[in-house]
């Protein structure tokens, strides 16, 4: 092998570093964006990536326009306790917001703490 | 309270529009009150021009600025006898098309909840059925019709790449949503159409197949199957979703 020779070798493996380097970085970048996204809006394709149980209550409080935890228990056939939990998870993830109006506390789709 | 009905397809060119206009009539046939949207914003039907204009669109009515009731008209017609029929239409003008393409997602969160304000409204001021004409396929004004419906019909024919989207659009977008759903096979070649091999999976439920008949698409452009021809193979389909909606949301 001549010394030309090794240098387009050597040249080809940086290449390709770089080129991995390159999609590490890519990656690291995407995974990012997925920990800020959990602070988005809730759009209908962000409520079907939602595990089954808070799936099923955003889509509940989606039709009720605005509701206390005892509203969407009685929609959903859940305790009142549980809905409440699953409400403030999803108010936790910024994907719904709460409100107090006399002695009773609302909770509606929020408009996302992200972008 | 009414009932809404989303009538989506995986792919363009499987019969939605066709379908949703002699759906609407089966139920003024039977004396219901009935709203038709053309919510394929992407590439407005206006249900081929068979009824009313109007000067309001539904994209207004999705961005908050505009009342459903102010954008419905009504048919007035004896062929809706003895119900009564009410269409709204997205805008077709190009630069309306354009704009919807680039609504963001907080904008589309807002008008999923506009779509359900819109089915309260409509059915609190007296409509029994909202029949959504929605775009094929995945995207935000598609399945934001399908989260607001209680019913979605999946027309779609016997070709592999139809059915393979089919699948993967039931189970990923019907079934999360808990929406409860049944296909309509359209344009059928085969005279078992229901049992084409390998190309359906056997727990999809379809509902009625539909034999790929020319009158169909001859008729359309300006007759309603289901009002001028009640025994022809299209009509019976339509009446037999009918029936099967009608079964499956009393049982719930």
């Amino acid at each position: 092998m001549t010394i030309d020779d090794s240098n387009e070798e050597i040249v080809n493996l940086l290449k390709e570093i770089s080129g991995k380097l390159d999609r590490i970085l890519m990656q690291g970048t995407s995974t990012k964006e997925s920990d800020e996204g959990i602070f988005d809006v809730l759009d209908v394709m962000t409520l079907l990536t939602l595990p089954d149980h808070l799936r099923a209550t955003a889509t509940a409080l989606f039709e009720l326009g605005s509701a206390t935890a005892e509203d969407l228990a009685e929609k959903t056939h859940k305790e009142r306790a549980v809905e409440s939990n699953y409400l403030n998870q999803l108010v936790r993830m910024g994907h719904v917001v709460k409100g107090r109006s006399g002695r009773k506390v609302y909770f509606s789709i929020g408009e996302g703490l992200g972008k | 309270m009414g009932i809404s009905i989303a009538v989506h397809s995986s792919k363009g060119g499987s019969g939605k529009t066709s379908f949703s206009i002699n759906l609407a009539f089966a139920y003024t046939s039977a004396g219901k009150s009935v709203c038709l949207l053309d919510a394929d914003f992407k590439a407005p039907s206006l249900f081929n021009y068979m009824f009313p204009d109007s000067d309001r669109w539904l994209n207004d009515v999705l961005d908050g600025k505009c009342d459903i009731m102010d954008a419905i008209v009504e048919v007035a017609d004896d062929t809706v006898a003895p119900g009564k029929l009410y269409v709204g239409y997205c805008n077709p003008d190009i630069d309306a098309v354009r704009e919807m393409s680039g609504k963001d997602r907080k904008w589309q969160s807002k008008a999923l909840q506009n779509i359900m304000g819109v089915k309260k409204k409509l059915f609190s001021s007296g409509i029994d059925v909202l029949i959504i004409d929605t775009g094929p396929g995945v995207d935000f004004t598609s399945v934001n019709a399908i989260a607001a419906a209680d019913y979605v019909i999946m027309v779609t024919k016997p070709a592999r790449s139809h059915q393979k989207y089919m699948e993967q659009i039931i189970d990923g977008i019907y079934i999360p949503l808990g929406k409860d759903y049944g296909v309509i096979m359209n344009k059928c070649h085969d005279n078992k159409p229901i049992a084409i091999p390998g190309l359906v999976d056997p727990d999809i439920p379809v509902v009625a197949s539909i034999p790929c008949l020319c009158d169909i698409a001859t008729r359309s452009d300006s007759e309603v199957l289901t009002v001028a021809d009640p025994e022809h193979p299209f009509s019976k389909a339509v009446f037999t979703v009918v029936r099967t909606i009608e079964d499956c949301l009393s049982n719930k």
